[in-house]
């Protein structure tokens, strides 16, 4: 059995890549996973993986798009396929549906509800209450710090104005009293400009004021008092003032109260907390879209795995039905060597494929098994169509209701009739184109009551002639329902019965010309013996007697010795000297001895080139014998005599032919058949062995001659087939 | 500083630089010091989109930075640059006090502005910014000095980042400004 190999490598390698993509699409999927993993991290604990967030959702996102890619052209792939109706195709659709509506409707659920929980979620964070805790809280903290700012600022002014000395220099050196006394980090004083003039700090090494800054500067400039609470690097709260002097002595009294540790922790805390707050509340929106966008990618990354995962089991659960479609296509467009490969599972399906693989095993076993017998029967069949072909019997074979189911070429030879046309139909639709074959059908119906196991000699008078035909019929008997056909044997036996009957006439001329011409030599000498003894001696009455009784003795001896020597000449082995001679020239040279004779002869040729091969004595004694005939035939009655020639295509071969029509009363139709049998003639001269001997030439040159009488019933016609030897092309 | 004798100055008045003309360098000025140092002096306009501001008033803090890179001209873009600096500023609002506070991480400094004008023309001076030393540099080549300013999305919080990528509101920066000099 010879496995579809090729096929079956072809398979192996496409599982093989099938294997390897979806290896390639589970890493991707996992690497989304982890990537997506990392992006939640980043957004819930975003000092961990902070720089990493827009280079994962690059990733994911490309990974996506890769994804969507593996997607659609599965697709693309299998809408192409259901397109083009390949087999498995709209099961395989069919499943993909199924499967990614079963996917898509829970996952879609699910995402809706996840959206708006987190939104709802989200928005659960903040609240009015919370909002206007939050003011409220930043609110005291501020009124809380203003009061505190307010005192400290009263504080600076008063600090300045119960210095009654109008002395910059008494100022200077009162300033770390000053600073004591209020409890300052820091006092200086500045001129109108900002510049410092003197300070005093609580770390004896600074030595420099605080710069005022430029709004700072603006606000003294209007004569106006400035405060502020200023951070510090420590996080830490300082009231800074800022007094211009009443006093116009040019100078700005600038101090720098630290705040409370408790007072500046607890309002720290609240900027911090209310900042937060804001920032959070700011962010919401923002919030709201990073969590929902994290929760789309969750949710494209899910659906399209999901949809993948369709296509991929879908096809992998189609894969051995398409397999048995193809094959079982396959199996009816007659490919009985289809494999199909195994699934990798051990499931129905694999079952199914095996024992289709087994089924198609035997089919290919028994195929091949068939295939042998047929081609051994193939074999006996032409053994028996050579063996029949080389018969020269004719066989045919009838079934039991005598229709023609073969025959061999013998047969279509002997009876002259393509019976291969004929196949499938009645044998006595044979008749139906050949009416003379009606004694050969008549013998071998049954109807008729025609021959059934016996051996019988059918005569079929054709136009050229006599042909008889040695039949037999063999029935085909079966042991289960009787008959079951006919075989007909038939042999033509035309030549060997004539060969036969010349024979047995050649035996019979030569006896008689033994036994006759014997004795006829002693008659005639012991009749011209008493003539020439008693002649003289007798009266001449009595010598009249005596010499017309001699004379005719005589006369009749002569004419037994002619027909005697006929008699030999027909009985006479014949040895021809052939040789090629131009048909028309040899015929030509006999005609020209009957022309300027009173014979009504007519010579026409049409066979110019065409040389035969023949003896010229022996064709010339059967022109003469023909002429001969043809001008008895006329004996007392107007005609003439046509002899011509010409080219013919007698059966599968050319043949020269020789055709002698004459007009006299024709062959008698009883008598027809055996015009050329020894003794047989209607005229009261003649031994009837003319045309015997002409018959007898002439099949000893190869060649064959029927008589026939004309279809106008006047006259008969005499034609002689000869074989052609060569055609010669003529000059002229 | 000493930059009495200035062997290379520069003072270039550059408007319109900006792609979005919210950030454009003012005035830059290259000079050689007297230490024979090279120095920088820069003023970066910044002015604030509403999203931006808006970000600020509701206490997100706002990075800006400018970066600050010398190479020599031709030179394979793998090999290091003769000078790099990066100065980040980080802008915020404090709610309590009503003042914009401008922290510099690299020298630890923290300035209150009352307004947000003030602190922004704060953190666009740079000054005496000391770049490298003359002898440092091949006096045979040309340099490309290279001025680049722009608001850091990525010190941005996580949730407003992906907006800030997407937004033309947030995308805050400065056509970079370039010059070619031989020392």
């Amino acid at each position: 059995m010879v496995i579809d190999g090729g096929a079956l490598g072809v398979a192996a390698q496409a599982m093989k890549a099938q294997r390897i993509g979806m290896f390639a699409v589970l890493l991707l999927v996992l690497l989304l996973l982890a990537s997506l993993h990392m992006m939640s991290e980043a957004v819930q604990r975003s000092d961990v993986l902070d720089t990493w967030f827009i280079p994962l959702l690059l990733f994911t996102v490309t990974g996506l798009a890769l994804l969507v890619l593996v997607v659609g052209w599965s697709l693309w792939r299998l809408l192409r396929d259901y397109r083009r109706h390949i087999s498995g195709s709209h099961l395989n659709l069919r499943l993909v549906a199924l499967f990614v509506g079963l996917s898509l409707a829970p996952v879609s659920v699910v995402y809706l509800y996840s959206l708006q929980f987190l939104a709802k979620g989200i928005d659960g964070w903040f609240d009015v209450q919370v909002d206007s805790a939050m003011e409220d809280a930043l609110s005291l903290s501020k009124v809380s710090l203003d009061l505190h700012k307010r005192e400290r600022l009263t504080l600076t002014q008063s600090l300045l104005n119960s210095q009654e000395d109008s002395s910059v220099t008494a100022l200077m050196l009162n300033l770390s009293e000053l600073r004591e006394s209020s409890g300052a980090i820091e006092i200086s004083l500045l001129d109108m400009q900002g510049k410092g003039v003197a300070v005093s700090h609580q770390n004896p090494e600074v030595l420099v004021p605080t710069p005022p800054t430029e709004h700072m500067m603006q606000q003294i400039s209007m004569r106006k008092s400035f405060v502020s609470l200023v951070p510090t690097l420590s996080n830490q709260l300082v009231v800074r003032c800022l007094a211009p002097d009443t006093k116009s002595r040019g100078l700005i009294l600038q101090a720098i109260y630290p705040v409370s540790e408790s007072l500046s922790g607890l309002t720290t805390q609240v900027q911090s907390a209310y900042e937060a707050y804001r920032e959070r509340a700011y962010l919401r929106d923002s919030i709201k879209f990073s969590f929902a966008f994290t929760l789309s990618l969750v949710l494209m990354l899910g659906l399209f795995a999901a949809f993948w995962a369709a296509f991929y089991t879908s096809r992998q659960l189609v894969k051995p039905i398409r397999d048995i479609s193809e094959g079982t296509r396959a199996v009816a467009q007659g490919n009985y060597d289809k494999q199909l490969p195994l699934p990798a599972a051990k499931d129905e399906l694999g079952f199914l494929v095996d024992s289709f693989n087994e089924m198609m095993r035997r089919i290919s076993q028994a195929r091949n098994q068939a295939d042998a017998s047929r081609r051994e029967l193939q074999a006996q069949h032409k053994y028996l169509e050579t063996v029949l072909g080389a018969l020269s019997s004719g066989v045919m074979a009838l079934d039991r209701l005598e229709i023609i189911q073969t025959a061999n070429p013998a047969a279509e030879k002997i009876l002259q009739l393509p019976i291969k046309d004929y196949q499938g139909r009645a044998l006595k639709s044979l008749m139906e184109n050949a009416p003379y074959l009606s004694p050969f059908v008549k013998c071998f119906d049954t109807e008729s009551g025609g021959l059934l196991e016996e051996q019988a000699e059918v005569t079929l008078r054709r136009a050229n002639g006599r042909q008889i035909l040695l039949c037999q019929r063999s029935s085909l008997p079966s042991p289960d329902i009787g008959i079951v056909g006919h075989v007909l044997v038939f042999d033509d036996v035309t030549e060997l019965v004539s060969a036969q009957r010349d024979a047995a006439w050649g035996e019979v001329a030569r006896r008689l010309a033994h036994e006759i011409k014997n004795p006829l030599t002693p008659i005639q000498l012991a009749a011209e013996r008493v003539r020439r003894k008693y002649l003289g001696h007798m009266s001449s009455e009595q010598a009249d007697v005596l010499d017309r009784a001699t004379h005719t003795i005589i006369q009749q001896v002569e004419a037994l010795k002619m027909m005697v020597n006929e008699f030999s000449d027909y009985a006479r082995p014949c040895r021809l000297a052939s040789k090629p001679v131009l048909l028309d020239k040899f015929i030509r040279e006999v005609f020209d001895l009957y022309e300027g004779s009173n014979n009504r002869i007519d010579y026409r040729p049409d066979a110019a080139g065409v040389q035969v091969e023949l003896d010229p004595v022996r064709m010339r004694q059967v022109l003469h014998n023909l002429i001969k005939n043809a001008q008895e035939a006329l004996s007392g009655r107007q005609g003439r005599i046509c002899l011509s020639t010409r080219l013919v295509r007698h059966q599968t071969h050319q043949k020269a032919q020789i055709q002698l029509v004459d007009d006299g009363m024709g062959f008698d139709p009883e008598l027809l058949d055996r015009a050329f049998e020894p003794y047989m003639t209607t005229k009261s001269k003649g031994t009837g062995l003319g045309l015997a001997i002409v018959k007898r030439i002439i099949s000893e040159h190869g060649g064959s001659v029927y008589a026939e009488n004309r279809a106008d019933g006047r006259g008969a016609k005499i034609v002689v087939l000869l074989t052609v030897h060569a055609i010669i092309k003529l000059a002229g | 500083m000493f930059k009495s004798i200035a062997l290379i100055s520069l003072v270039l008045l550059i408007g319109g630089a900006s792609a979005s003309n919210l950030l454009r360098f003012n005035q830059v000025v290259i000079t050689l010091g007297e230490d024979d140092n090279i120095y920088l002096d820069a003023l970066v306009s910044y002015d604030l989109t509403d999203a931006v501001m808006q970000a600020l008033q509701n206490g997100v803090a706002v990075t800006f930075e400018t970066r600050i890179r010398m190479r020599e001209v031709d030179i394979w873009f793998w090999r290091q640059d003769a000078v790099e600096h990066r100065l980040r500023h980080i802008l915020r609002y404090r709610a309590l006090s009503g003042l914009y506070e401008v922290i510099t991480p690299e020298s630890a400094s923290k300035q209150a502005f009352a307004t947000s004008s003030a602190a922004l023309r704060y953190l666009g001076r740079i000054r005496d910014l000391k770049l490298i030393g003359r002898n440092q540099l091949d006096l045979g080549q040309h340099y490309l000095v290279r001025l680049e300013a722009y608001l850091d999305v990525e010190a941005l919080p996580l949730p407003l980042r992906v907006r800030a990528y997407t937004s033309p509101e947030w995308s805050l920066t400065v056509e970079p400004w370039e010059w070619r000099l031989k020392p």
